[in-house]
């Protein structure tokens, strides 16, 4: 039980090559799978979340410990069926169409996984048709748009209309980001929610799949 | 092997100079004109005696002094002096090029922390406002910061050393009402720190003494000051000043002035003994000429400083300026702003002792909450006072090849590395964006720096001075209490 802690300081300190060890060695001594996961790796991870909110942590310390944490689950995995994986849930993301702005929605995608989302993401310019065959391909709970520009942030209403369209709007939830946009932004066009910045994200995706 | 570079010159610290070295020659050669032509009133009989012993022309207490004396006093004159803390330890050399800061003295205001009401500063204000620099690391000394006008008036000034050696260990520079405090105080020090000798070898304390504008030394300034060097302890001896009422207009009339005067206290120092650990410079404020206001905040005082702080890299003696002591009322963003340039530009330039921070309404009123605030500012500057890294490891070249065309940096090692060198993350500004702000109760810094303030005070205690001293103390604050009580019935 102690190392399962140690496993968590580790992954809380960022330090992948000590906890990629030590889940090796969990793993040899014989400690079930699920256990070094929940216990362990994200027992750590939920210890950052709680210190990025309150600003004791730092952007960076957060993404190694993300390695930390992924380093871990690649040794677990494999012992693991599939249906098994504890998942918070599956996000679609993507910059919407004519935007090429990257490093924002990347934030995002890097404290969503850290926080068990499985996420997808999709990349830059993503057409309102690039997404509709995408969700029907992975059938997330979640959609994360993002956009920098006022030019661009348009394309977000055309894609949630798209899914109207191909009646797919119900079966996910809408959460958009970026610096143009705002909360009333998000009602205008329809979306389920709005957050500032990428923790923020990661709390409002766990409240709407919740 | 590494490779190295022939011919490469590195500037770790940003270089600012205000005006040329022939410039600060040219001020020089003016000062010694003013002390050789007009010469300075002097009301001190020792100091009188000795400079006309030394060469000085002398009518009645008028006193023209000599280039020749003036120049060979400035050699005298130690360029560096160390302060101790209250424990002996050395922590403040006060060399070319180092910065400190700290509080000032004396406020008659204070407003209250809890109340959030201005009234009469009180000893416990002194208390507090040690506590809370003892804490925050920016601050390197402490000054009374208040008036303890809740004390025998008499001997309020050794009641505020007394509230400052028990809640800070931090050096201190202490103001006294006349030279028979000065010794009780000098008394008190040597009590601290288990006698005379151990408080010349390590001193904690400087003192702050003053001439008067335009170029009187007076009896009491100079006493004040031969009393602390009979203890081996350091002196600031600089002027206040009014530029266009107890100085000229200009600016540089007003730091000729100053310079004249300052300098004739280092004339006073060498010849009363060689070697005096004396600091020059002043408050070079000008007088506002619609409301008559002493600008400490403003840009002319920053500018001012800028020069007096070469002149005294000039000359070699340590140099005593001020910073974040600001005209707006309370603490406000035209505070920010008046403190933020000061504060920077003295640290740029690298004056030693750097006073007054955290001073509202022209030094008149003071605030824990602006006091607090102005650690961040401090920090800020200090951030940048350090330079930029500039070597293979902080231009990255490996790292960019690496991430590539349209990669990220954010989750690289590198950037786990440095960023908290390389990015400065102070304790009190606001910088969330506009949503996370208000979840967080829509707190400005004033509010921040508030909480901080009340944290510290509820929270933080320096470490005691033993009871035997404690006692000690309070009996020479009785004993000069009673002995002026008794002259003044003489009288």
């Amino acid at each position: 039980m102690s190392s399962l802690n140690d496993l968590a300081e580790l992954v809380i300190s960022g330090n992948y090559n000590g906890a990629k060890e030590l889940t090796q060695r969990l793993i040899d001594n014989g400690t079930e799978p699920l256990e070094i996961i929940n216990q362990g790796l994200m027992a750590g991870m939920n210890v950052v979340g709680v210190r990025f909110k309150a600003g004791d942590m730092f952007v960076p310390e957060v993404m190694m410990s993300a390695k930390a944490m992924s380093t871990g689950i690649e040794l677990v995995k494999p012992l693991i069926a599939d249906r098994d994986m504890p998942s918070a849930g599956t996000v679609l993301i993507g910059t919407v169409k004519g935007d090429l702005h990257d490093i924002g929605k990347k934030l995002v995608v890097m404290m969503m996984e850290s926080a068990g989302f499985k996420v997808i993401d999709l990349g830059v310019d993503i057409s309102p048709e690039a997404f509709v065959e995408a969700v029907k391909e992975h059938k997330p709970q979640a959609i994360g748009m993002s956009a920098l520009l006022t030019t661009t942030m348009l394309s977000m209403r055309d894609t949630i209309e798209a899914l109207e369209e191909e009646g797919l709007r119900d079966s996910v939830k809408i959460v958009i980001g970026g610096a143009p946009i705002s909360q009333s932004f998000a009602e205008e066009i329809g979306a389920d929610g709005y957050a500032p910045d990428a923790a923020a994200a990661t709390d409002l995706c766990k409240k709407l799949i919740a | 092997m590494k490779k190295i570079r022939s011919n490469s010159i590195e500037q770790t610290t940003p270089l600012l100079r205000w005006v040329s070295e022939g410039q600060i020659e040219e001020i020089h050669f003016a000062t010694l004109e003013v002390l050789e032509r007009t010469g300075v009133k002097v009301d001190h009989p020792e100091a009188l005696q000795l400079l006309k012993d030394a060469g000085c022309i002398v009518n009645e207490n008028r006193v023209r002094i000599p280039s020749w004396l003036v120049e060979e006093c400035i050699r005298l004159a130690p360029s560096k002096i160390v302060v101790a803390n209250r424990k002996g330890n050395r922590v403040m050399p006060l060399e070319k090029n180092r910065t400190y800061f700290g509080t000032g003295s004396d406020l008659p205001y204070t407003i209250d922390l809890e109340t959030g009401k201005r009234r009469r500063s009180t000893k416990n204000d002194v208390e507090l406002a040690c506590r809370v620099m003892d804490y925050l690391p920016n601050y390197d000394f402490v000054m009374s910061y208040a008036i303890a006008s809740d004390t025998s008036s008499k001997v309020s000034d050794l009641h505020q050393l007394e509230a400052m050696v028990s809640n800070t260990i931090k050096p201190m520079i202490v103001t006294a009402h006349d030279e028979i405090n000065m010794r009780a105080q000098l008394e008190m020090a040597a009590l601290v720190v288990g006698g005379k000798e151990e408080l010349r070898k390590n001193p904690f304390l400087i003192l702050y003494s003053e001439p008067i504008s335009p170029l009187v030394h007076t009896n009491d300034g100079v006493g004040k000051m031969f009393a602390s060097f009979e203890y081996g302890v350091p002196v600031v001896y600089t002027p206040g000043i009014l530029s266009g009422a107890t100085t000229p207009v200009t600016k540089a009339g007003t730091i000729v002035l100053m310079n004249a005067e300052a300098l004739a206290g280092v004339v006073m120092a060498q010849l009363k003994q060689k070697g005096a650990p004396i600091i020059i410079g002043g408050g070079a404020t000008p007088m506002d000429m619609r409301t008559t206001a002493t600008l400490y905040g403003s840009p002319e005082t920053m500018m001012n400083y800028a020069i007096m702080t070469q002149l005294s890299q000039f000359y070699g003696i340590p140099n005593f300026t001020e910073a974040g002591c600001v005209n707006s009322p309370v603490p406000d963003a035209q505070a920010g702003m008046e403190a933020g340039n000061g504060i920077l530009m003295a640290q740029l330039m690298g004056a030693n002792l750097v006073h007054d921070v955290g001073y509202l309404e022209g030094g008149k009123t003071g605030s824990l909450t602006f006091l607090t605030m102005c650690n961040d500012f401090m920090d800020n500057a200090r951030y940048m006072g350090r330079g930029t890294r500039i070597d293979e490891e902080t231009m990255a070249v490996d790292v960019i090849d690496e991430v590539g065309p349209g990669g990220n940096y954010v989750s690289h090692e590198h950037t786990f590395k440095h960023f908290r060198e390389e990015v400065w993350t102070p304790k009190q500004f606001n910088r969330s964006f506009w949503e996370i702000w208000e979840e967080q109760g829509s707190k400005s810094m004033e509010d921040n720096a508030e909480e901080l303030a009340k944290e510290i005070v509820a929270n933080h205690t320096s470490e005691p001075l033993n009871e035997t001293i404690r006692q000690g103390l309070n009996e020479i604050i009785a004993e000069t209490d009673k002995a002026k009580a008794t002259s003044r019935r003489k009288k």
